[in-house]
């Protein structure tokens, strides 16, 4: 069956196809129109023919024997009763006919011409560059001689009216030229009179022709109508249009040497111009257009069937006609029609042609739109399908799962499945999995003999199918723990929108999955959804563990740092527990540690005054550390944070300690001691730190922005002093005193510096407030750790909201000269243009709401469209840069091996394999004394190793002297 | 006419001398055609450069020090 061995592909060439050759691979010649006969049939030569392949299930191919879906199928032909343009190659004609002789279908280039444009041809291949570029120009060229340098024959202008009509443009003379010559004599409104005895001296034409041209009885030959143009200055010529029907322009395509449409980038060995004009039509098998029996036992055929169908009528009313001796007319309109149906047959969607339509009037999809676009065989089929064994739902967190796993709802585990190679070693497995049956959990779907036969495994069954199972069978089992999945979450942005689960199978009916893995998926749990594959083989499953599980993706490639740690809570947790260093009492201090691997307490911190002991947050924390780590860094408060022999002893731990981008622990510990320990080490911080927080107690109400009426007196004061400041700014610019600022105008520098005014007063406002915050304050706990929030949002809502801008300006917009209709016309003062001085919780008043409103909605439109923009132009982005490699030998290149970066990143580095830091700096010292820790047992070792070589024998008595100098430094060492 | 290859943020242009070449194409085991190419009407190249030369450009990187690159001159 499958015996046909694998085969590379070497190479693939694109070129035209010879009629002779759609012949020679034609199953069979299609001469009627009709597709099944009254029995249902199909008609012999006709568009279903059975030689084209077979579609309908259990019956055999003509041609190849071969049954449905196993058969491909097979190409008919049409023989096209007058040859017609293809309208993939309308360009191309057009540069050829505008290229070659009307004659002798020679290139209107002269030989040194044509070499040189060789050359460039063999250049452009050899750089790389687009050989259209080329052959343009030898179009151009050639275009520009009005006689073939070969045969001398005048060439002629070619028009191209879209799409396959061509016409050769004639400057011919015109009927009217004794009139338009007499009425030039006459001279015009300024033109002076011209005699016939001048006009023959100046044009040196004998005054006895002057006087038959201008009676009309004497046609003027080429050289004497230019001269007579020239000396009247008038144009004697009117264009008449000649009709190249395509049977000229296949006998012109023919007569075109070899080595002239060679210099046209034309392999002439591959493909002949004349192959552009269709005399023989390609039917596609049946298989590429299979039709549908409808429900009521009709036959509803395919678009390129129902193409067809018009392609063979029109066809065989051309050769009656022909045969018949109709009129040179109605010929060409046959012509014309039979054109349009093989134009449409290919594409539909070409401009100023109507679309040829169904019977419903919908516009019919034939071979180009099959190709063409997001939904086209390319992009919708090639590029991306729609696949099994994947499964999508709504995602919410699992704070108990470790970051690797994902939880999988029963009834998804339950439809996607493994298989499993049943041997002697898992035959119990196997069996029990397939007794279970496809509704109880740890079940089976389907079971594969031996013999290939597939059974499906079905509540009813399953007890006897169990005992039928035996090595060399195949079960396809359903998901279970510990399986490994590919989950996913769109857009996929980057790498890590794409990372590997283990399984946890649960109840109900979302995918569950640890809050730290949010950051890379850019995930919340307002409703988001997400994919998840199942593993087909052995070789995705080994893959996606090695080089997709989530530890594997905690340093991303963009900046070389953690993209992966804690978040939110999690940081307001080990705020909590290592600001200002708690103290714990036992049992505070097992159940911080419960959900980690830490089951025995350390010794305690100390004993308090009461005598019982206690254990402090750093001590807490740092059994999570590894034990021999040491770090110095300044941290997210402010404080140093020291950290030695893995124990915390300053500072307190927040967002760049363990925190999502770049959080110094995390980055060291995975740099150092691994991905799997920094694994260990986010799980058990985020663990902790929800212990933390539930321990503290942790919630924010109205209250926790409520300040007291002393201090929203103060708020008040400051703004009314700024209020009165920009009144005085505004009395001054009003005055003409305001002097403006160096490259801005009065308007300008009064703006600017009501802005900066009122700016100030909100961050006043925001001072006072903050005053009256203490650190214990949730939301300052929050901003200060960098787990949520910012002192900003604090002010707005505690102090003052601050001045409202639509593009960086005050609010200037509404009504005529002023804002809104609550104002009078051309009032500057801050009230008017959107200056919010309420906060939010005192709550803003109607007009300050309006304008706060109208600084929102720009925010709003500013992602909108910043989204759909930045997509775009990463879409562009990544399909250009998706082609480059990094080579082995470290170079980058493009496909064609050309050379675009000579190191990778010119420093042929890995970013996550750098220390990061500011200091970019890499401590040699500091690494090469860890790699020679690690490689010795014992410090003696190590010595031993390091080269105090053995003392030397047989030396001579000379070198006694330096000798015992090295042995004292030896020892001294020691 | 300001002579840009004299900015201090032009890096320097060299014309490979052809046994140097052959050096480097051996190195990355490729033709000339396969290196990136600079026009020969680009400012910054030095007035001996001809077309089907190659330049050596050394220029300040942010991830190394120096970072040599060659390109073909055409056109």
């Amino acid at each position: 069956m499958r015996n046909s061995t694998p085969k590379d592909i070497g190479s693939i060439n694109f070129g035209l196809m010879e009629p002779e050759e759609y012949r020679e691979m034609s199953a069979t010649k299609i001469i009627t129109a009709d597709t099944y006969d009254d029995d249902g049939f199909p008609i012999d030569m006709g568009l279903m023919d059975p030689r084209l392949g077979v579609i309908d299930p259990g019956l055999e191919c003509k041609t190849c024997g071969k049954h449905s879906g196993s058969c491909n199928g097979h190409f008919g032909h049409i023989e096209l009763a007058a040859p017609v343009i293809h309208v993939g190659f309308t360009k191309l004609i057009r540069r050829l006919l505008r290229g070659t002789c009307r004659e002798c279908s020679r290139l209107l280039l002269t030989e040194d011409e044509k070499a040189e444009f060789h050359g460039q041809i063999d250049e452009a291949q050899k750089l790389g560059r687009d050989l259209n570029d080329v052959t343009k120009a030898a179009i151009r060229q050639a275009r520009k001689k009005d006689r073939c340098p070969h045969c001398g024959e005048i060439q002629y202008d070619i028009d191209h009216e879209k799409p396959t009509t061509y016409y050769e443009v004639q400057q011919v003379l015109t009927s009217e030229y004794s009139q338009r010559i007499a009425g030039a004599m006459q001279g015009g409104e300024d033109g002076e009179r011209m005699s016939p005895d001048e006009l023959a001296e100046e044009t040196d034409i004998e005054l006895s022709r002057i006087n038959e041209i201008l009676s009309g009885s004497f046609r003027p030959r080429e050289s004497q109508r230019k001269a007579i143009e020239k000396a009247l200055d008038i144009d004697l010529t009117e264009e008449d249009t000649n009709k190249l029907m395509p049977s000229d322009i296949r006998d012109w395509f023919e007569a075109i040497p070899d080595e002239d449409i060679e210099v046209l980038g034309i392999d002439p060995e591959r493909s002949r111009p004349e192959w552009m004009i269709l005399t023989v039509l390609p039917v596609p098998p049946v298989t590429a257009r299979p039709s549908i029996t409808l429900d009521n036992g009709q036959r509803s055929e395919d678009d390129l069937t129902h193409k067809l169908v018009d392609i063979i009528r029109i066809n065989q009313r051309f050769m009656e006609n022909r045969e018949a001796g109709a009129p040179q007319l109605i010929i060409e309109d046959l012509w014309e029609l039979l054109q349009y149906h093989v134009t449409t047959f290919m594409d539909n969607e070409i401009s100023g042609t109507p679309p040829a339509r169904h019977r419903s009037g919908r516009p019919l999809k034939t071979l180009s739109q099959r190709l063409k676009g997001k939904e086209g065989r390319f992009r919708g089929s090639l590029s991306g399908k729609r696949v099994n064994f994947s499964a999508r739902t709504v995602i919410s967190p699992d704070p108990t799962l470790s970051l690797n796993e994902v939880g999988v709802p029963d009834r998804v585990a339950k439809e996607m499945t493994q298989t499993m190679n049943v041997t002697e070693r898992n035959l119990e497995k196997a069996r029990r999995f397939v007794s279970n049956g496809p509704e109880g959990h740890p079940g089976a779907n389907y079971v594969r003999r031996p013999d290939g036969r597939r059974l499906k495994v079905t509540e009813k069954n399953c007890e006897q199918l169990a005992e039928k199972v035996e090595p060399g069978w195949e079960v396809n089992r359903h998901l279970i723990d510990g399986d490994i999945v590919i989950f996913n979450r769109q857009p996929s942005l980057h790498r890590m929108s794409i990372m590997a689960h283990e399984v946890v199978v649960m109840p109900y009916k979302t995918f569950r999955l640890n809050t730290v893995v949010c950051p890379p998926y850019n995930a919340d749990f307002d409703g988001d959804e997400m994919n998840m594959h199942a593993l087909q083989n052995e070789e995705a499953r080994a893959e996606a563990r090695v080089l997709m599980r989530v530890q594997e993706q905690i340093l991303s490639p963009r900046f070389g740092e953690n993209i992966i740690g804690a978040i939110q809570d999690h940081i307001s947790g080990t705020y909590l527990l290592t600001h200002n260093n708690p103290r714990f009492n036992e049992t505070q201090a097992l159940d911080l540690l419960r959900a980690t691997r830490i089951d025995e307490l350390p010794e305690p911190s100390g004993i308090d005054d009461e005598g019982e002991p206690f254990w402090t947050g750093y001590d807490v924390f740092s059994e999570l550390l590894p034990d021999d780590l040491n770090l110095e860094f300044t941290g997210t408060v402010g404080e140093k944070v020291v950290i030695e022999d893995g124990q915390l002893l300053e500072g307190t731990i927040a967002e760049d300690e363990v925190g999502e981008f770049g959080g110094e622990i995390v980055d060291t510990i995975t740099k150092i001691y691994g991905k799997t320990r920094a694994r260990i080490f986010i799980n058990e911080v985020a663990s902790l730190a929800m212990r933390s927080i539930m321990h503290f107690g942790f919630s924010i109400g109205i209250d926790d922005e409520t300040i007291p009426e002393e201090a929203q007196a103060r708020i008040d004061e400051t703004i009314d002093d700024a209020y009165d400041r920009v009144e005085e700014l505004i009395e001054a610019y009003e005055r003409g005193e305001l002097e403006s600022l160096p490259g801005r105008t009065i308007d300008e520098t009064l703006e600017m510096k009501i802005m900066q005014t009122l700016s100030r007063a909100r961050d006043n406002a925001g001072n006072i407030a903050d005053e009256h915050f203490t650190s214990e304050n949730p939301a300052v706990v929050m901003a200060e750790s960098g787990a949520r929030g910012s002192m900003l949002n604090l002010t707005q809502m505690a102090g003052c909201v601050g001045q409202q801008a639509v593009r960086g300006e005050r609010i200037n917009r509404g009504y005529e000269n002023r804002t809104l209709s609550h104002y009078q016309e051309n009032d500057l003062s801050a009230e008017a243009h959107g200056f919010v001085e309420n906060s939010y919780t005192s709550g803003l008043t109607p007009r300050e709401f309006f304008f706060h409103a109208m600084g929102g909605r720009e925010g709003l439109v500013d992602t909108a469209v910043r989204t759909s923009k930045s997509g775009y132009l990463q879409r562009r982005l990544i399909n250009a840069l998706s082609e480059l490699e990094t080579q082995y030998d470290g170079t980058v290149r493009d496909t064609s091996d050309t050379i675009v970066q000579f190191e990778f990143g010119e420093d042929g580095t890995s970013p996550v394999k750098v220390s990061s830091g500011d200091e970019n700096e890499i401590d040699v010292a500091n690494i090469a004394d860890r790699v020679l820790d690690s490689e010795f047992e014992s410090e003696q070792e190590k010595q031993e190793f390091l080269g105090r070589r053995p003392r030397p024998t047989n030396l001579s008595e000379h070198a006694d002297d330096r000798l015992s100098v090295e042995s004292t430094e030896v020892s001294s060492d020691d | 006419m300001v002579d840009v290859s004299q900015h201090e943020l032009v890096p320097e242009h060299t014309v490979l001398e052809e046994d140097e070449l052959e050096e480097v194409l051996s190195e990355y085991d490729i033709d000339r055609t396969d290196l990136p190419k600079i026009k020969r009407n680009d400012p910054a190249l030095p007035d001996e450069a001809e077309v089907g030369n190659v330049v050596k450009i050394v220029r300040d990187s942010r991830t190394t020090d120096q970072a040599v690159v060659y390109r073909l001159v055409v056109e």
